[in-house]
């Protein structure tokens, strides 16, 4: 018996060391990535901030690439793209070298590397057409100067991409819900947030006010207010209506995580009308 | 109902028995109507969440499937070796693995039962498509799992009731179905991971080539070898819970002996596992290169770190078993000065291993360094110096596997000097070259430094064999200077062997969760996406607190199995003494 003890807090131990171990690293939640909104009045410096924004993010551009002037890397640096893109190929100007590089990448492969980047307009990162524009301008930004505007033609564009929307194939396997891309304040109204809770007024309802709810909770806490709203119930109130409420009208099943993250942001920007 | 209770088996009621509890839990008549109008994409699940409770079940059931899968391949090769020899040791020894596997089969498909209810019910879209893509396959995993039970009870309850060479052939049966079975659940994950054999639409084209996708043989490969690794340390630390408990000499001798087996297959198993997980890093980054960056260059690069602890956990465990074992044995002290040389070597290769590239660091300190990458811990945090690492690291501890092998030998051949020196001259030759190349890959262009991993690899595969041949000739004929005194062992050796059984099991948690994890806001990558409320990815932390969870979980079923396989030793016991008597 007294063997069984030790072998048991033994194996709790171990597994209590390599739980501790994980936490010593860097601890980062990563989101889907949302589209950027790209309006028709942009100017190319809002372009360039648009792409920066993309390469970073949605097109996971700086995953392998650097742009630190520094040679070495599995992929090749960015750090003078914008001067150096016009001499790449014999025949493209940079932006068409660029958007080449970007749709169709092992068309054309810089000395020393090695093929296998994957077409930004594909799925997985699957960057419609403007997206790949404002790239383009962040990139031609590298050294050079940007040209590109929203109206910049490209051979390699599709007629249904540049639309604005992603339509690629993902869409009619996924069925991703068509009020991904509503607003915050859109989504408290459809899911009829609003029954129960004010954003408007200090008051409460049924529910507690959300009015000043940006400045007593952090996104953490709003986020587990909605998904377990049990877990913490302000003074007052009776707990286990809320998830009751949220189960039968289906809520945890309808929402999706881009939803859910913009409503969380929309809460978290509710700051008393500060 | 007794009646009922009594005919059917243990793993068909307790399934029947969680169908029925995941009926009532999840079917209520609302989601009967919204699946009637094909609306639910996903389901909740109380307190944890959807992806926690298949993650957690997954991973058991990964790890009783393992186990299952693993014990038949080295029990019908000790019980043929027993065979062959005519040592009865061996019979016994591989009919007492084999004991462990029939509660451990019933586990296996309980979990599995639940597993299939929880993702159909919870992931309703998901399993309609992958059961669109890969529809007759379930069906032959299901005739194929019958055909398992049936071989794996014939194995278990038909020892010694049949001819050898007939139990002989049911155990070759039940290896190559189970063999069989990791293959056809690998197509499934596999295709999530590097779809193939769809169109645009991702409507199926071929299903042998949804089957066949980039990652399946790799995946295949590097699981069957990583589930012997697996069934080895839970075999060798059921040996060490025996011996812990064991009242007399002889059963400390044949739990010792039982223990170091498990280990030796675990640790022989885990020699080659590296190169098994190089060929499927290639294979991801020739799928996608964006998965394969995710995968060692972005989110997921430092838990590449938290696997290097472990790794580098499991072979100075392994090497520390090792030394301690060689006290058992007359003669090993000849070896005992080198033991501080191979904890230097190993240290120091799991130093290199366990680097990062970049450091999490206070704003003065980054600045202090001028970024987050160290002046000289930076160098160490690459692939070149890591490579390099992992294979000294292999070739250290295979020296310690190739000194406890000699331990109580003397060479008696002519060409023993000269063979000696061959042997250490394969070995400097090859640690010189597998370090040269990691330097050199510091001044070459990537393109050049990523082929460096296969002639690093090529050349310690190569020392291994010819070194392991070599001793073979030469210690054929060779004097015994002692005998191997089984059961003259510390109990801290027992706690190695405990710790090398957590350690297999936390690290294939961990890898279970990057693979499955590198998908991220995918479902298929690239193909469906992730719309539920948990698409995005967890931190590296929460992540090992589901796996220290999950492992605890499993480490308690297994004390079960333990605990039922004892009962089921001490009944034949008991019996023998009543006959004596």
């Amino acid at each position: 018996m007294m063997n069984a003890v030790k072998i048991c807090v033994f194996t709790i131990l171990v597994a209590a060391f390599y739980s501790y171990v994980s936490q010593m690293v860097p601890q980062t939640v990563t989101y889907p990535p949302e589209d950027t909104e790209l309006g028709a009045d942009m100017t190319t410096e809002d372009l360039v901030a648009a792409g920066e924004e993309i390469a970073s993010g949605k097109g996971t551009c700086l995953t392998c690439h650097t742009v630190s002037g520094e040679t070495g890397g599995r992929f090749p640096d960015l750090a003078n793209i914008g001067l150096v893109a016009a001499e790449r190929k014999e025949g493209f100007s940079d932006v068409e070298y660029l958007a080449e590089s970007l749709y169709d990448p092992n068309e054309y492969i810089v000395e020393g590397f090695l093929p296998g980047m994957t077409p930004i307009s594909d799925p997985p990162i699957d960057l419609n057409d403007r997206e790949i524009l404002a790239v383009i301008a962040y990139l031609q930004s590298l050294g050079g100067a940007p040209t590109v505007t929203l109206d910049t033609e490209l051979r390699w564009q599709s007629e249904e991409n540049s639309a604005g929307a992603s339509t690629s194939s993902q869409a009619s396997v996924s069925g991703a819900p068509s009020s991904e891309n509503l607003s915050g304040e859109e989504l408290f109204t459809m899911y009829a947030c609003g029954t129960c809770h004010s954003v408007t007024e200090p008051t409460p309802l049924l529910g507690p006010s959300l009015y000043n709810v940006g400045n007593d909770l952090s996104t953490a806490e709003i986020y587990e207010a909605i998904m377990d709203p049990d877990a913490v119930v302000s003074e007052g109130f009776v707990a286990g209506l809320m998830s009751a409420q949220l189960r039968a009208t289906g809520f945890y099943d309808k929402i999706s995580s881009g939803q859910l993250k913009t409503l969380v942001d929309y809460l978290a920007l509710q700051k008393g009308g500060s | 109902m007794k009646l009922l209770a009594r005919r059917l088996p243990s793993g068909v009621l307790l399934f029947l028995m969680l169908a029925g509890l995941a009926l009532v839990a999840f079917w209520t008549p609302d989601a009967w109507a919204q699946e009637a109008a094909g609306q639910v994409e996903y389901r909740s699940f109380p307190v944890v969440g959807s992806r926690v409770v298949v993650w957690v079940i997954a991973q058991l059931h990964l790890m009783f499937g393992a186990f299952v899968l693993a014990v038949p391949m080295f029990a019908l090769t000790i019980e043929f070796i027993g065979f062959r020899n005519g040592d009865k040791r061996y019979d016994d020894l591989a009919y007492e693995f084999t004991r462990l596997l029939s509660v451990s089969f019933s586990f296996t498909a309980s979990l599995g039962a639940l597993l299939t209810f929880f993702l159909f019910i919870l992931y309703p879209r998901l399993m309609e498509y992958l059961v669109s893509i890969f529809d007759w396959t379930f069906m032959l995993y299901a005739c194929v799992f019958f055909l398992e039970a049936v071989f794996l009870y014939s194995y278990y309850y038909g020892w010694g009731k049949m001819p050898k060479w007939l139990h002989l052939v049911i155990g070759l049966c039940l290896n190559l179905v189970g063999i069989a079975i990791i293959f056809i659940a690998d197509s499934w994950l596999t295709f999530m991971n590097s779809p193939n054999g769809i169109d645009a639409e991702g409507n199926l084209l071929s299903t042998w080539d949804a089957i066949n996708n980039f990652t399946w043989m790799p995946i295949n490969i590097h699981r069957l070898i990583a589930n012997i690794c697996f069934g080895g340390s839970i075999a060798a630390a059921y040996g060490a819970y025996k011996f812990l408990g064991a009242k007399t000499d002889e059963e400390r001798a044949h739990y010792d002996w039982m223990g170091y087996m498990g280990n030796f297959i675990a640790i022989a198993a885990l020699l080659p596992l590296p190169f098994a997980g190089y060929w499927l890093g290639r294979e991801i980054y020739a799928f996608s290169q964006s998965l394969g960056i995710a995968l060692m260059g972005g989110t997921f690069s430092w838990l590449f770190i938290i696997q290097a602890v472990l790794i580098g956990n499991l072979f100075l465990a392994a090497n520390y078993y090792l030394w301690l074992s060689m006290e058992r044995i007359h003669g090993a002290e000849r070896y005992r000065k080198f033991t501080k040389w191979l904890l230097a070597s190993i240290t120091v290769c799991f130093i290199v291993w366990a680097t990062p590239h970049s450091l999490v660091a206070t704003v003065e300190e980054a600045r202090a360094m001028g970024g987050s990458h160290h002046p000289i811990l930076n160098v160490l945090g690459v692939m070149s110096a890591k490579n390099t690492a992992v294979n000294v690291l292999i070739l250290t501890t295979y020296l310690s596997f190739l000194f406890y092998r000699r331990a109580n030998k003397e060479a008696t051949v002519s060409w023993a000097k000269t063979g000696n020196i061959i042997q250490f001259g394969i070995l400097a030759v090859v640690v010189g070259v597998v370090i040269f190349l990691g330097v050199y890959g510091y001044f070459v262009e990537a393109s050049v430094r990523i082929g460096l991993s296969i002639p690093q690899v090529s050349l310690v595969l190569f020392a291994m064999i010819s070194i392991t041949i070599i001793d073979v000739f030469m210690f054929r004929k060779a004097k015994i200077l002692g005998p191997i005194e089984w059961g003259k062992i510390p109990n801290r050796a027992q706690y190695a062997l405990f710790f090398i059984a957590i350690t297999f099991a936390w690290t294939m948690g961990l890898m279970g969760y990057v693979r499955s994890g590198i998908r991220q806001h995918w479902h298929v990558y690239g193909v469906m996406r992730d719309t539920s409320v948990d698409a995005f990815t967890p931190t590296l932390g929460y992540a090992a607190n589901v796996v220290s969870v999950t492992v605890l979980i499993f480490f308690a079923f297994i004390a079960v199995v333990f605990f039922l396989s004892s009962l089921a030793g001490k009944k034949k016991l008991d019996a023998g003494e009543g006959t004596s008597s």
